[in-house]
């Protein structure tokens, strides 16, 4: 490959949006050519820079003004959008007999795992305990579960660990470690693979990535717990980070 | 299948609306009406709403209603003043890192809000709000190929700038 080449797909490749033989292509490159090495370290510079330039989060008058207006247009359709949500949260507790199948049980899990991650970033109830030191956050959880949940710090690869709380997925006490990942938020909650998750070992073994509500959900199980990473982090970078977490 | 609430489904992103809203505006009051604007479409039409990426569904309408309201009141996309406003300092930096910090956000900021905003839009949805091409080019309407050389071309116009203006005072 030649360095126009490698010039013309730095950005795809910086942006994880190339397939894997021009990816290859371009590491080589960069093992024979310093020009093309330091190019690349620009602009990985420049990504980290435009990183940390301010996040505008919403005010909170627009946030209830928001809301007011919602509150005001509260239709018949979603009076019985509510009365489906009902229903289906009487037949989740009701131990799932309405949800056969392996696949839409782990969507069920998904759509939860994604509703405890929305529930405590707008309640701004992400942490139980604050802390970035995986010696903190592990000890927290002694006494407050029945098993003791593998809490890894992955800073040194961008995704540092912020904190943990108790939660509840199934109806059963799960871990919930919080990750950063510059402004976005990850939850991974952790549960021992058999117990109050039945049917998790089969059909959903390997790891599996859904989409719930703009939210990506990735689920896997490793060392014989289940793990559920939720976050509106891009699909490449939430791949990245359970790849790490599931092999440490 | 679960209820798709409107609450449940856009609301976890009104912070991220907001963002977008706030880079393509360049400014608070400005931002918080293109977004309120937004949020009032999105009721309208969510019963259409079938995808289920709703954080994108969001910013295309986002996108929209301040395509709505420059092109409505012509001359306001490149005008106004831009409001200084700092970020809170980090309190785990010591006073020279932090002010250093601080120095290196607002060039970066006032880089970035200098850039055209067809440049400007595309960086913030990838670098800030981590999209996708494909997701990027559903929001702001153009082919791929158009997404990836607004990058190039935003990212290069933006190392240029950071260096010209890295050896001066920074902008108050």
């Amino acid at each position: 490959m030649s360095c126009e080449q490698v010039e013309r797909d730095l950005d795809a490749y910086l942006d994880r949006e190339l397939n894997a033989e021009s990816a290859t292509a371009i590491r080589d490159h960069f093992g024979r050519c310093a020009a093309c090495r330091r190019q690349a370290a620009e602009r990985e510079t420049l990504s980290r820079l435009i990183r940390s330039a301010p996040y505008y989060s919403a005010p909170d008058h627009l946030r209830a003004r928001v809301m007011a207006q919602t509150t005001r247009r509260r239709s018949v359709r979603r009076a019985i959008g509510w009365a489906v949500a009902a229903v289906l949260t009487v037949s989740v507790g009701g131990g799932m007999s309405l949800l056969q199948l392996a696949s839409s049980r782990g969507d069920a899990i998904a759509e939860e795992a994604v509703n405890s991650h929305v529930r405590a970033m707008m309640a701004n109830h992400l942490f139980d305990v604050r802390s970035t030191d995986q010696h903190t956050v592990k000890p927290w959880f002694q006494g407050k579960l029945d098993f003791s949940p593998p809490v890894a710090d992955l800073s040194s690869i961008g995704f540092p660990l912020v904190g943990g709380r108790l939660d509840y997925l199934r109806g059963r006490p799960v871990a919930a470690l919080v990750y950063q990942r510059q402004q976005h938020t990850i939850n991974v909650f952790v549960a021992p693979e058999e117990a109050g998750m039945p049917g998790l070992n089969d059909a959903l073994a390997q790891a599996s990535v859904r989409s719930v509500r703009g939210f990506h959900v990735h689920h896997w199980n490793h060392g014989g717990m289940s793990f559920w990473a939720v976050s509106d982090l891009n699909d490449a970078e939430l791949t990245r980070f359970s790849r790490a977490l599931a092999a440490p | 299948m679960a209820p798709r609430v409107f609450e449940e489904t856009v609301l976890p992103h009104l912070n991220a609306a907001f963002n977008y809203a706030r880079w393509l505006t360049r400014n608070d009051a400005d931002a918080e009406d293109v977004v309120q604007d937004a949020c009032v479409r999105a009721m309208r039409y969510f019963s259409s709403f079938r995808d289920d990426d709703a954080r994108a569904w969001l910013f295309t309408i986002v996108r929209n209603a301040w395509y709505n309201r420059i092109s409505r009141r012509p001359g306001v996309a490149d005008a106004g003043p831009l409001d200084p406003q700092d970020e809170p300092p980090d309190g785990a930096l010591d006073p020279e890192e932090r002010l250093l910090q601080q120095h290196t956000v607002a060039l970066v900021r006032s880089a970035l809000e200098r850039l055209p905003v067809d440049f400007r839009e595309v960086i913030v949805l990838r670098e800030i709000e981590g999209l996708s091409y494909k997701e990027i080019a559903a929001v702001v309407r153009v082919p791929i190929g158009t997404v990836m050389s607004r990058l190039a071309r935003g990212r290069e116009r933006l190392t240029a700038a950071l260096k010209l203006a890295a050896p001066m005072e920074a902008p108050r």
